[in-house]
């Protein structure tokens, strides 16, 4: 199990000399108990307390680094189960497969897709990571073809895939200083592709049917010396796929296995439902998913759930405060409030926008909370609404004096005419429910 | 993960619908919950069902459903017939979307179309009825009576607006779904309102609410796993089946700006992504309203 700030604080030297970067002895400790930092940072530690602080302080699951350059990806250090617990931090490489056996033109139209496809989604642009060459053509000139045609892993992150060692030199011999992942060793073969991945210094993945078989191997491998182990659990379907990734995050995270502590790999093209697995992988642990193309819909939407899961708990996605003009409001339009929590403003504005009815969204900063949590919390108060109004000029924007708020607001609504003097109409709880609301109740 | 003895069940039984020999009129009745730990792990007992919405109005239904079912929007027990023999829902979900019409009165349709969906299906059925206290009391009544002895599953209770929704099911003898706004206390409070008001715990789903996948839906992933273990861990307040219904998913902009020939795709894509998440996240009832949903969740479920 994990140490506590103080326990580790007694097995360091507690000089306060700063040598680590931290101002005390104590603060380093602290970042030591959440894995921040390294306790190679000391140098003043003695062998054995390095050692055993070694162990307990490193990330849970390893970080492990995929590609070069811009577009490589890091996955793993991990720390919770499940996000509420903390946040999840890495979101998983999606790794789009070609097959030594296709054309040019199809190799290159995947990788053109995995290079441009973007996704914006509330500030942040959503991509596929890299594309992954699998061998079955039998010819490992064929695959070295196929890695090359790939971009040899110069621009994307490369997965190599193969069973044959001869395949895998041919593909390194191009693309092995681009740190491209390969898959996969076995129980047969952990030992001549460990000794390949040291060479080139790629991250390796250890493929076994048990959590048992995957320690044993990478315990070897690492031994070997790769440090950048995944694990690939050769799942038979989605619900063998979600037990045992299960079991390997637990074991990684209470270190009962340390041998187990690596990010997951897995084959969503390997068990029929392709959109099911790769939801799957996002949701429970996978630190890169190997999928077969997936059509627009499904990117955008697999992208999508990517970005909610990995969205940090304690930091919700928040808009902007501000007045939004929604389907070119004019100054007869209404002025409709509400907060900042995301949930709360692409509901609203989906609604209003699919209404298509002009109104003016003013929207305020509750820290990100919802209608109903930041009334009852205090963050969504009457000289708020006041000086966001102010602040805003939203009295230039319109001829009336008319304000729209949320129905959980609606304890509020006294308290924000008097203090803003503009007449308070209470709106519904659901934003389901404004397109109507709005037509029947709003005339100027 | 659970402390509790391998016998002891984390999520209570609950029945959906019943049969002749049960007491309504159904071909099946469906036993949810009975999970005893996390969801698709191992020991994992529970069913997981698809329900395909339908409604009464589809005057503020998603355009992209309505071009795909065609005329069968204007005709609840023909949409709720294709939902089970053509679409392969597990049971329908009626939604009383007429009720929202200003000034709405026509009790007498309720029950009427509440009987003709129960007559044109061989599943249970799922209720989701008005949301305006004016009405509610009376919309609840006359679905609840029209369906009596069916184990209807009657929505939305909600902490300030539970009573007519529990009443109905209370002398009708129906389940009621508890939703709360995405919040693992709010969600125990409401089922300790419910209980104290009478309803049986076997009677009880928790909707934990669903916001459309980029728009929130990872808080409502958290919420479900928390509550899923906080049951595990023992707490019976929360120890009931959940049933979540991402309705917003084909509202958002990806789905109503995608290009024509692209509609159904994008609409299938989100609303499959979400459906799917939240039976991962432990959900036992997950209701969609694209009938190429339905046919993609059951295949992987079945699998």
């Amino acid at each position: 199990m994990a140490m506590k700030a103080l326990d580790i604080y007694k097995h360091l030297p507690k000089t306060n000399c700063k040598k680590c970067g931290y101002p005390t002895c104590l603060a380093f400790a602290m970042k030591l108990a959440t894995g921040k930092a390294d306790v190679e940072a000391c140098p003043d530690l003695d062998p054995g307390a390095k050692a055993l602080l070694g162990v307990v302080t490193r990330p849970p699951v390893r970080a492990v680094t995929i590609g070069a350059g811009e577009r490589s990806v890091t996955i793993g250090e991990e720390f919770v189960l499940f996000r509420h617990e903390k946040t999840f931090y890495h979101p998983p490489g999606i790794m789009v497969e070609v097959s030594d056996t296709w054309t040019e033109v199809e190799v290159r139209s995947v990788v053109e897709e995995v290079r441009e496809t973007v996704v914006h989604r509330v500030g942040q642009d959503l991509v596929l990571n890299g594309v992954a060459v699998r061998n079955e053509s039998g010819s490992a000139d064929r695959f070295a073809e196929t890695v090359r045609l790939a971009g040899g892993g110069s621009s994307l992150p490369l997965v190599l895939i193969s069973d044959d060692l001869a395949a895998f030199e041919a593909a390194l011999a191009i693309s092995g200083q681009y740190r491209p992942l390969i898959h996969a060793a076995t129980a047969d073969n952990w030992e001549p592709l460990a000794a390949l991945a040291k060479q080139y210094g790629s991250p390796l993945v250890v493929r076994a049917g048990t959590p048992a078989d995957l320690a044993a191997i990478t315990a070897k491998c690492a031994e070997a010396g790769v440090a950048d182990l995944l694990l690939d659990p050769a799942p038979g379907s989605l619900q063998g796929y979600i037990t045992v990734a299960t079991e390997i995050r637990r074991s990684a995270i209470e270190r009962t296995e340390p041998a187990l502590g690596y990010p997951i790999y897995l084959d969503a093209g390997a068990l029929g439902e392709t959109d099911a697995a790769v939801a799957t992988g996002i949701l429970k642990y996978a630190g890169i998913i190997v999928t077969p193309r997936l059509s627009r819909a499904s990117r955008e939407a697999a992208l999508t759930l990517r970005q909610n899961i990995y969205t940090d708990p304690q930091h919700p996605i928040q808009v902007t405060p501000g007045v939004y003009p929604i389907n070119n409001p004019e100054r007869d339009a209404p002025v409709l409030l509400t907060v900042n929590f995301s949930l709360t403003y692409f509901t609203i504005v989906g609604y209003l926008e699919a209404s298509r009815m002009p109104c003016h969204l003013l929207i305020v900063d509750t820290e990100g909370l919802s209608v109903l949590t930041s009334v009852a919390g205090g963050k969504l108060t009457e000289t708020m609404v006041a000086d966001a109004l102010k602040k805003f000029g939203v009295a230039d924007l319109v001829d009336h004096r008319i304000l729209i708020i949320p129905g959980y607001a609606a304890p509020l609504s006294g308290k924000i005419e008097d203090a803003t003097g503009w007449k308070v109409m209470v709106g519904p709880r659901d934003a389901a429910d404004l397109p109507e609301y709005l037509e029947k109740e709003w005339k100027t | 993960m659970s402390e509790n003895s391998p016998d002891k069940l984390a999520i209570r039984e609950v029945r959906l619908g019943a049969t002749r020999a049960e007491g309504g009129t159904r071909e099946v009745s469906y036993v949810i919950g009975g999970d005893r730990g996390l969801p698709f792990c191992g020991n994992d007992a529970g069913r997981r069902l698809v329900a395909l919405e339908i409604c009464d109005d589809p005057a503020i239904w998603p355009p992209v459903v309505r071009n795909y079912v065609g005329d069968l929007v204007n005709n609840p027990e023909d949409w709720a017939q294709a939902a089970e023999r053509r679409y392969g829902a597990d049971l329908v979900r009626l939604n009383f979307t007429s009720t929202k019409k200003r000034g709405f009165n026509a009790f007498a349709d309720i029950a009427s179309t509440t009987e003709r969906v129960l007559e044109a299906t061989t599943r249970p059925l799922i209720i989701e009825g008005s949301n305006d206290p004016q009405v509610d009391s009376e919309v609840f009544r006359r679905c609840g009576e029209a369906g009596e002895g069916e184990r209807l599953l009657l929505g939305t209770a909600e902490a300030d607006r539970y009573r007519s929704v529990a009443a109905a099911a209370l002398a009708y003898g129906h389940l009621v779904i508890a939703q709360s706004p995405i919040d693992v206390n709010l969600a125990k409070q409401l089922n300790i309102l419910l209980r104290e008001t009478g309803v049986p715990e076997d009677r009880i789903v928790i909707d934990p609410y669903t916001g459309a996948l980029g728009y929130g839906f990872e808080y409502s992933y958290s919420v479900m796993e928390r509550i899923r273990l906080a049951a595990i861990a023992g707490d019976d307040d929360l120890a009931m089946p959940m049933i979540s219904a991402p309705t917003d998913t084909l509202s958002i902009r990806e789905v109503r700006e995608a290009a024509p020939e692209e509609q159904d795709a994008m609409a299938v894509a989100w609303e499959f992504y979400t459906a799917y998440s939240a039976f991962v996240a432990g959900a036992s009832v997950v209701c969609v309203r694209h009938p190429l949903t339905v046919e993609r969740l059951k295949k992987v479920l079945e699998a």
